[in-house]
């Protein structure tokens, strides 16, 4: 074995000098458009956006440097704390509605014994239609004379008008939400809980574990992992999200779906002001730096018990 | 993933299925599962009945399921010339194709070059890369508004375009794809006297087709869904389809409520249907994604 990488060494130095430039040139060429695409679109706005956050943008008369004016100005504003109050009600609701729904059905559908791909492409269905798509119909969904009031007002409860309600329309969101997307979480579950070994529920089952505690000990460690990744990820998109609160309810009733994001692009686009907007960007990058140490902390300590 | 194996049990055995109480719980089940299948499909079957009625049916209590006043099909026939879905439909498959030719030609060559071929500086470059995934994309989305503005890039597909190619996430899916691939193969191209360029074509992009389908999948997904940003950087006439049914259909006032029904049906069922018949593969593809990723 030694022998024969050690002819290979011997020849190198005579073909290095100019095998070497022929490779390191391409090398570099390859990854050159790369560079230049991130540098231009990723990097270059990431350091601007720190810069103007110090900045009052002016296109007509100039930028001006104005300090720490700008995050003055967003830790003053109160629309702020109602919008930070309203992305952790975002992030909070997805998690206590939504999170756990597509880990139900990933367990329940690998457990069918009939129909298991009929189940699959129902619930993954309506995420291959235009979100924008799905507003128009959830909007009429959710009207005062749309079905889901028809369902309440035949247990004879009043109807409920989540478009106008300020309690409900944060919830009525999440729920669309929860209903347009769970399907393909609960494929990356499914995925996880089909490839568990069929031995392990047999040992358990021989040791005399039940049902329950089958799916406790064995099916949700097992999956641990994606549990905890989807997780993440879904904190991370909700806490940026706006897209459906500005599509459906502009922010409203009274600022009830008025999330940071929301806000951050209402003052680039409403107010013009896109050094506050900036300064905004800057802080949630922060707070989620903040989110990921809390995270890795609580792992790393999780990791010890 | 397929079912052959997990036909001998599952969390259940045979057994199991013997019990009383655990085969009432089964059925239990298999009902839960069925009425989410039924709530999945009511607001997409409604859409369709509801582009069928008149407009005071759509507008009054209760809901009805299907049309009572008669079929209106006449409905989709003004649908389908009220908004001109094909050329925005052409737009978004425009948007789609040079998203992917960026991508294919900016991100396959990096993760080619960083995955198999060694100069100095690799390590930095991929980290270079690989930071830009700590940055909420909050934190750079107005800036980068302002650049495509300052770059003369607005109201050209170049805004849309270009910045497709500045995704770390990708490049780290095909990276770690490419890792996996041996380097005898690339060697042995090499020794026979083949360019890189061809080695990455003739090598490289054919045994990475299956990861490329998975980017495909997504890449497109992002452009049939992105409605917010094209509506800033792009004109009317540039749209792609679900900016366009932002602006011309859910903001409308004067359209009725029919009306909307029926064009948001003729959007929704295309792609329902190319789903239904390629659903094997689709989900196969996403599954692949999942796991290298």
């Amino acid at each position: 074995m030694e022998q024969t990488t050690a002819v290979p060494i011997q020849l190198q130095p005579r073909e290095r000098p100019k095998r070497k430039f022929r490779r390191n040139f391409w090398g570099y060429l390859f990854v050159l458009p790369a560079i230049v695409i991130f540098a231009l679109f990723l990097w270059y706005p990431i350091v601007k956006g720190l810069m103007d956050s110090l900045y009052k943008i002016d296109f007509v008369k100039g930028d001006s440097f104005v300090g720490f004016d700008n995050y003055r100005t967003v830790f003053n504003d109160p629309d702020v704390r109602i919008a930070v109050k309203n992305t952790l009600k975002y992030m909070g609701l997805g998690i206590v509605i939504g999170f756990w729904v597509p880990i139900l059905f990933a367990i329940m559908i690998s457990e069918m014994r009939k129909f298991q791909g009929f189940a699959r492409v129902a619930a993954y269905l309506p995420y291959v239609v235009p979100f924008v798509v799905l507003y128009g119909v959830w909007r009429w969904m959710y009207d005062p004379v749309g079905p889901i009031n028809q369902v309440i007002k035949s247990f004879g409860i009043d109807p409920v008008l989540f478009m106008v309600d300020k309690a409900w329309a944060m919830p009525a969101i999440v729920i669309m939400e929860t209903w347009q997307s769970f399907g393909s979480a609960m494929l990356i579950y499914l995925a996880a809980v089909l490839s568990i070994p069929r031995d392990w529920y047999e040992a358990s089952e021989i040791d005399g574990a039940g049902v329950w505690q089958r799916i406790r000990h064995i099916t949700l460690p097992a999956i641990k992992n994606q549990i905890l990744l989807l997780l993440m990820l879904q904190l991370i998109a909700t806490s940026q999200g706006f897209q459906t609160q500005y599509a459906m309810l502009d922010g409203g009733p009274n600022n009830a779906t008025l999330t940071y994001a929301l806000l951050l692009t209402r003052y680039a686009f409403v107010r013009q002001d896109y050094g506050v907007a900036s300064a905004m960007g800057v802080i949630m990058f922060f707070a989620l730096v903040i989110l990921a140490i809390i995270q890795y902390r609580l792992n790393r300590n999780g990791g010890i018990d | 993933m397929k079912a052959s194996k997990s036909l001998e049990r599952g969390i259940l055995s045979s057994y199991d299925h013997q019990k009383p109480s655990i085969r009432l719980g089964y059925y239990l089940m298999n009902l839960i599962v069925l009425v989410m299948m039924c709530v999945m499909v009511y607001p997409l079957l409604i859409s369709l009945f509801n582009g069928l009625k008149v407009n005071k049916e759509v507008n009054s209590f209760p809901p009805t399921f299907l049309p009572r006043d008669g079929w209106h099909f006449d409905n989709y026939k003004r649908a389908w010339e009220y908004i001109d879905l094909p050329k925005y439909l052409k737009n978004t498959l425009f948007i789609f194709g040079g998203n992917m030719l960026i991508i294919v030609i900016v991100i396959g060559f990096a993760a080619f070059a960083l995955s198999k071929m060694k100069f100095p500086f690799r390590r930095g470059i991929y980290y270079y890369f690989l930071l830009t995934l700590f940055v909420p994309a909050t934190t750079y989305a107005i800036p980068n508004f302002v650049n495509l503005k300052e770059l003369g890039l607005m109201g050209w597909y170049g805004a849309i375009w270009l910045p497709a190619g500045a995704n770390a996430f990708y490049l780290l899916l095909l990276k770690t794809f490419m890792d996996g691939i041996h380097n005898e193969t690339f060697e042995s191209a090499r020794i026979d006297g083949a360019s890189e360029i061809r080695t990455f074509f003739q090598i490289a992009f054919p045994l990475s087709i299956p990861i490329f389908a998975t980017l495909a999948i997504f890449v497109f997904a992002t452009a049939w869904n992105d409605w917010f940003w094209p509506n800033f950087m792009l004109g009317q006439d540039y749209k792609p389809l679900s900016a366009a049914i932002k602006t011309l259909v859910l903001d409308a006032r004067m359209l009725d409520l029919n009306m909307k029904f029926a064009i948001l049906t003729i959007v929704m069922f295309p792609p329902i249907m190319i789903f239904l018949f390629f659903q094997k593969y689709i989900l196969r593809g996403l599954y692949l994604g999942g796991v290298k990723g």
